[in-house]
């Protein structure tokens, strides 16, 4: 029975050929892209859940209160005196480790350099996170300062081999470390990555901040590992009792936070967690369903389509002794049937089209094969797309009478199955143009920001990190730039001209309206020829010149930063930061330095001899591109041999402060033309059965004298109608969804009518043509065809 | 082997019944050929439907094998289905996904028939229909008179006690008509199978053994066929 059921299923997929096609191309499509998408919220979800005990993880927060009391900021960085107390005083904490945040440092084998990511941690990580060890032994790796752990992948870059224990590596130029471990490459979706570990101990040694003690330097991370049976909130409340005794004038509560939270929840309010990427994810899990749900659509209207037929033969099974049981496992095996091989083709589009996908997010996924939960998910999916998709023709068909059915009188009583299809058609079209509207949208406002100035020439200016002997050296690489007529103008700055902000609240100036400053201001510390290389915009004052000695306490101050001073006459005056006076020698426009998206802090730009960091060089127009940054490379090489040359285009860093927003452009575009894809492939199948439903009639009408063209509106005219429904229904939401979105940023676009009409326009074009086509060929094939049939 | 008492068929449409049958009362024995004959719209269909229990009457009795089956539920009419009843169709209703055997094969499945029983039977009445070569060809790539044959050795091949045949050689050529009626016939006398069959023929009404003229819903007459051979 099974078997012969299989055959005759098999036989029926391969001999409807056009609606076969359409449900497992669309389930097939549908089911990639939900697919996809749910192993991207897995990686997502699954961060900083990888090692055995990650749930006891924990990350210390500190919260930054304002003179009210008010928590006005909470973030992740801790003081170095705050682990060894918690660690002698909580007894719940099972393993504690102070770490840095993680720098690019040069580690060089012999002259075989590669800046790569460093981290110092205590020797507690090694119990907190399982690293895999390829050799060594976690229970001493990090006891010896000088001693460092490789991952494989920097193992085989600098030894092409990981059997490197006990080998030496040189750490800065400056000092030799012992390899003790090589662990298996971390995880991409984990916090706290690096390329090679070294011990906190080795940290103190060559780090003076890490060396003291103190409550006021939050430049570091603590992970702290609570006992299983710990209560947080109990913890919490002990470690707030503990800090306040041990420091009475430093108030900035700490307080623990789950570390496989931080990455979904990391965004917080008054020192609550409200959020953060986890809306994101729910996002894309409301997309995956969607699309899922638009090709299932397709698939219950392509079986209530076919119900007439598959009528006839209920009622056939029925008089030669069928039951009604026996009917519906035959329906639902079918049904299952298709959504298996639609499983198989998902999986082959997912294999082949991940890399892309990886490309377009700038992570790495893959399926995972080997994890239970996939193919149990699968399997349900597999299971109820096929219950919900067989479920009419399995549950309402086998009711019927056979008599009924063989006297094709199911019309009359599937006046609910067909508006029910109406009702999914415009349900599904409704998404596809609530997407194609966002698709819209998202594309308008990416274009407003890059065409919104950005205060200073992005283009022939480059800038690179100042690493090893560029600190000491710069006056040298300086001469020899510009000699070499590779650079017209360069300068050195403690950060980078575009860079998140070195806030700091401690100005002070002349009038100020309350003792003491509450507002945020960016500072950069710089030397002679900031604006001359990078072209800001002087609206009055000069620039930083070695002609006047009195220069070495002066500073640039941005426009805002003017009229939050309130200053009538700026330049001249003095303002005070560090308890040291500046004075003002000009004023520059605000430029865009952070988030083009909103109007970035008032800024100020002091002279400091000892702000290194960065260097920024404007290129020499007149020479070529290539041959300017060969030169640069050369000349740098020769001044630093040990570092790798990074020399970086301004034009590409400002183009991607746009990453996130062109990536969720291109996700919408491309799961939008998913989603139109399959809307009209469903719509496509739709109007093949009713054309083929009303073959009779199209004859007759034929015969009788109407044109092909009123045939055809007589086809389309239902399904056009339900499209400007669908039309109706979604703008509005799609609306009211991305003025939403939109809020988001300070600076954004209008959405104006035209968006929707295009949308609407293209939608109902799209459609027009699916339509029309069959519609077509039906209208104009030979009346007879039709009516000798029967 | 059944018994009609005063069946009653009729809808309700604004107040008004329309009758399709009134005051049926007639028995059929085991081992008759029965013809029902009348013009269109008298009620043939309708009242060989109530035989194989297709329709349920607005009114009367309905005895199958000694059984009331007016009020038969769902399960038990499969099991009629199943075992005592074969029907045959003008549009021969085979299923068009299946071939020739497995046509045939199908009620033996749902009677839950052994494999190997089911192949000997198979076998059996393709021999007897000269079928064996088409076996594995599907409905479509047949002739009518022999979907026709496929459809009645469907409905032989679970050994029903009666056929109920509606027009079985409507859609058929005349030649392929008297072999269809000679197959019955054959069946009636050889096997002793009940058959029941709508005709609008007085020459396949012949083959029978007596025929029940219907009229407006009436039995207007019944009579008894004087085998002419």
């Amino acid at each position: 029975m099974f078997k012969l059921n299989l055959k005759i299923i098999l036989r029926s997929i391969w001999k409807n050929k056009i609606s076969s096609f359409i449900n497992v191309i669309g389930l097939a499509i549908g089911l990639a892209a939900c697919l996809m998408l749910l192993i991207y919220v897995m990686y997502e979800w699954n961060f900083d859940k990888q090692s055995k005990d990650s749930a006891n993880v924990h990350v210390v927060m500190t919260n930054v209160l304002d003179d009210k009391g008010k928590v006005f900021v909470t973030f992740n960085g801790s003081t170095t005196a705050f682990a060894p107390l918690i660690k002698r005083e909580i007894p719940e904490v099972q393993y504690i480790s102070r770490m840095d945040y993680g720098n690019m440092g040069l580690i060089a084998n012999g002259i075989n350099g590669f800046k790569k990511k460093s981290k110092f941690a205590e020797p507690d990580i090694l119990k907190m996170y399982d690293y895999h060890f390829i050799s060594g032994d976690p229970k001493t790796a990090l006891t010896d300062p000088r001693s460092v752990i490789l991952t494989e992948s920097t193992a085989k870059t600098l030894f092409g081999t990981t059997d490197v224990l006990n080998k030496t590596v040189k750490y800065q130029e400056k000092e030799n470390l012992k390899i003790t471990g090589v662990i298996q490459d971390l995880p991409e979706n984990s916090s706290n990555r690096f390329d090679y570990l070294m011990p906190w101990s080795f940290y103190e040694i060559v780090d003076e901040g890490a060396r003291d003690l103190n409550w006021s330097n939050y430049s570091f991370v603590t992970l702290v590992s609570l006992r299983s049976d710990a209560n947080l909130d109990l913890v919490n409340k002990k470690i707030d009792e503990l800090v306040k005794r041990n420091n009475k004038q430093v108030s900035q509560p700490n307080f623990l936070f789950p570390l496989n939270k931080m990455h979904l929840y990391g965004k917080f309010e008054e020192g609550k967690s409200v959020g953060g990427d986890i809306e994101q994810i729910w996002l894309f899990t409301a997309l995956a369903i969607g699309i899922l749900l638009i090709a299932c659509i397709n698939f219950m209207n392509m079986a209530t389509a076919k119900s007439e037929k598959r009528a006839k033969e209920v009622g056939i099974k029925k008089t030669i002794g069928a039951n009604r049981r026996s009917l519906i496992v035959q329906f639902l095996a079918e049904s299952m049937m298709l959504t298996l091989i639609s499983v198989i083709i998902a999986i082959v589009l997912i294999e082949s089209f991940i890399p892309v996908f990886n490309n377009l997010l700038n992570i790495k996924m893959s399926i995972p094969y080997f994890n239970s939960y996939i193919w149990l998910g699968l399997l349900s999916v597999v299971l109820l797309t096929g219950l919900i998709a067989g479920s009419y023709p399995a549950f309402y068909l086998s009711s019927f009478n056979p008599t009924q059915s063989l006297k094709r009188n199911v019309e009359g009583k599937g006046f609910f199955s067909f508006s029910l299809r109406k009702v999914l058609v415009i349900g599904q079209f409704c998404f596809t143009i609530i997407l194609i509207i966002s698709t819209l949208v998202i594309y308008k406002q990416i274009q407003f920001i890059k065409n919104k100035p950005v205060g200073f020439d992005v283009n022939a200016l480059v800038e690179m990190p100042q690493d090893g002997q560029l600190v000491e050296k710069f006056e040298l690489l300086k001469t020899r730039l510009l000699k070499s007529g590779a650079v017209t103008s360069m300068y050195q700055s403690s950060v980078n001209l575009s860079h998140h902000g070195s806030n700091f609240t401690g100005l002070e100036w002349q009038g100020m309206p309350q003792p003491e400053n509450k507002v945020m201001f960016n500072r950069v510390g710089t030397t002679y020829d900031y604006i001359s290389t990078n072209g800001i915009k002087l609206t009055s004052g000069r620039d930083f010149n070695k002609k006047y000695a009195s220069d070495s306490s002066a500073v640039l101050v941005s426009a805002s930063a003017v009229k939050v001073m309130g200053l009538k006459k700026p330049v001249g005056e003095v303002i005070k930061m560090f308890d040291t006076n500046f004075t003002i020698i000009g004023v520059f426009d605000d430029y865009i330095w952070d988030s083009p998206y909103q109007s970035n802090s008032p800024m100020v730009v002091y002279f400091n001899k000892v702000g290194t960091g960065a260097i920024t060089m404007r290129l020499n127009a007149s020479n070529n591109l290539q041959q300017n940054i060969e030169t640069i490379t050369n000349i740098t090489k020769e001044i630093n041999p040990s570092y790798p040359v990074e020399i970086k285009f301004m034009n590409s860093i400002y183009a991607e402060k746009l990453t996130k927003e062109k990536t969720l452009g291109t996700l919408s575009n491309l799961f939008g033309g998913l989603a139109i894809f399959i809307s009209c492939l469903g719509l496509f199948g739709l109007i093949s059965y009713s054309a083929e439903q009303r073959t009779k009639e199209f004859g007759i009408r034929k015969v009788l004298g109407a044109s092909v063209a009123s045939l055809m509106q007589l086809l389309s005219l239902s399904f056009i109608k339900m499209i400007l429904i669908a039309t109706i229904l979604a703008a509005p939401i799609a609306y009211y969804i991305m003025i939403k979105w939109l809020d988001n940023f300070e600076f954004h676009t209008t959405i104006p009518w035209w968006i929707i009409a295009l949308a609407a326009f293209g939608t109902i074009a799209i459609s027009l043509l699916t339509v029309s086509y069959k519609a077509y060929r039906t209208a104009k094939s030979n009346p007879i065809n039709a009516l000798k049939y029967e | 082997m059944i018994e009609l008492k005063n069946i009653e068929k009729y809808y309700a449409n604004k107040g008004v019944k329309s009758y399709i049958l009134r005051h049926v009362t007639t028995s059929i024995k085991q081992g008759e050929f029965v013809s029902i004959m009348g013009p269109s719209g008298a009620g043939k269909s309708t009242l060989l439907n109530i035989l194989g229990m297709l329709e349920e009457p607005t009114y009367g009795q309905y005895e199958f094998m000694g059984e009331d089956v007016v009020s038969l539920n769902e399960r038990k009419r499969i099991e009629l289905y199943r075992n005592h009843i074969g029907f045959v169709f003008q549009a021969y209703h085979l299923i068009d996904e299946m071939t020739v055997a497995e046509n045939i094969e199908a009620p033996l499945l749902y009677k839950k028939v052994p494999g190997p029983e089911r192949r000997s039977r198979i076998a059996d009445m393709l021999d007897r229909f000269n079928m064996v070569a088409k076996s594995d060809l599907f409905p479509n790539q047949l002739s009518g008179g022999q979907q026709q044959l496929v459809g009645i050795a469907r409905a032989l091949v679970a050994q029903p006690s009666i056929i109920l045949a509606d027009e079985p050689t409507g859609n058929l050529q005349s030649a392929q008509a008297l072999q269809i009626m000679d197959l019955f016939k054959k069946l009636n006398e050889e096997e002793g199978i009940t058959i029941v069959q709508v005709t609008h023929s007085e020459v396949n009404a012949a083959y029978g053994s007596r025929i029940l003229h219907l009229l407006d819903g009436v039995i207007k007459e019944d009579v008894t066929v004087q085998q002419t051979v």
